[in-house]
């Protein structure tokens, strides 16, 4: 399954409300729980949480990925966020982080999970398309941008 | 084994799609009396891909590629498994790698002439077409390609035995 079938505008938040990185998982996860994508967002966030302890998901160029295995997600999900001013998100090169992309896949479909990460990694490559993204103004203009 | 079809090659990457095509390369395989081989390639560059971008830690890339390893076997099984209830022999690759680079040499290694993918997702986007593995592997193996479609007819196909 492709990265671009997953994203709708009900999963995609733009601005995030959140201005630190503790504020924002759990902002990301909502979006997922309330669109039923999550069974048990306590587990799905105990994951998410449990993989940052590890080193964080903030790239480069604005963008972090959160992402975890989680029984509590019964297919891959994703959430999308825009945070205009940047929140520290620890990220590799220091940099605020303006672009998030949160992706939840049960622990069955490492495959489908792969995919979608490394779909996610190639976006990175795509400086002036990051821009773009990262300018956006609503969740119909994230998922027209992403599909051209 | 004297027909255009001799040595048909069925990728299986766990999706229902390439699943429902190993149902058919079974059933074909059966009808023309030809080789089956069913490849699983464990896309070890996306793992690597993802150490490089920095969104997997290297302690990560280990764990996934336990996961895809033991996907492929029992995806694989699955395959060898349906092979022989419909008295097909399949015999099963498992590799790691790119999947089309992959899938490429299997079909010069074996003499491939029929080169079976699952449906092709739909193009939503022009970054699709450059990395869809399938999509790679169909464009550039130097075989005949065939892509299965219509999965409710494949399944009636396959319970019927036909």
């Amino acid at each position: 399954m492709g990265l671009l079938n997953l994203i709708e505008p009900n999963v995609v938040k733009v601005p995030l409300v959140s201005t630190t990185k503790y504020e924002v998982i759990p902002e990301l996860l909502d979006i997922l729980v309330n669109c039923g994508k999550v069974s048990n967002r306590d587990t799905a966030l105990n994951a998410l949480l449990e993989r940052e302890s590890l080193g964080s998901t903030g790239l480069e160029s604005g963008i972090a990925v959160p992402h975890a295995k989680t029984p509590a997600a019964s297919a891959l999900t994703l959430a999308i966020g825009i945070a205009p001013d940047g929140i520290d998100f620890q990220s590799a090169d220091g940099d605020p982080s303006r672009l998030f992309f949160l992706l939840l896949a049960p622990p069955d479909q490492s495959g489908p999970h792969i995919e979608a990460l490394a779909e996610i990694a190639r976006l990175t490559r795509a400086p002036a398309f990051l821009r773009a993204l990262s300018r956006a103004e609503s969740p119909g203009e994230v998922v027209e941008l992403l599909n051209e | 084994m004297s027909g255009p079809i001799r040595n048909i090659l069925i990728n299986v990457d766990g999706s229902e799609e390439s699943l429902t095509a190993a149902d058919y390369a079974i059933l074909l395989a059966g009808a023309v009396d030809a080789r089956l081989f069913a490849c699983y390639v464990v896309n070890t560059r996306a793992l690597q891909d993802l150490v490089r971008s920095r969104i997997f830690l290297e302690v990560e890339e280990k764990e996934y590629s336990r996961d895809l390893e033991a996907d492929a076997d029992r995806y694989l099984n699955h395959v060898r498994k349906a092979g022989n209830e419909k008295g097909v022999s399949v015999e099963c690759l498992k590799r790691s790698g790119s999947v089309h680079q992959e899938l490429l040499r299997i079909v010069d290694e074996e003499s491939i002439d029929l080169l079976v993918l699952g449906e092709l997702a739909h193009v939503r986007s022009r970054r699709d077409e450059f990395y869809d593995e399938s999509e790679r592997a169909m464009r550039s193996a130097g075989c005949s390609v065939l892509i299965v479609k219509d999965s409710d007819r494949v399944d009636e196909l396959f319970q019927r035995g036909m």
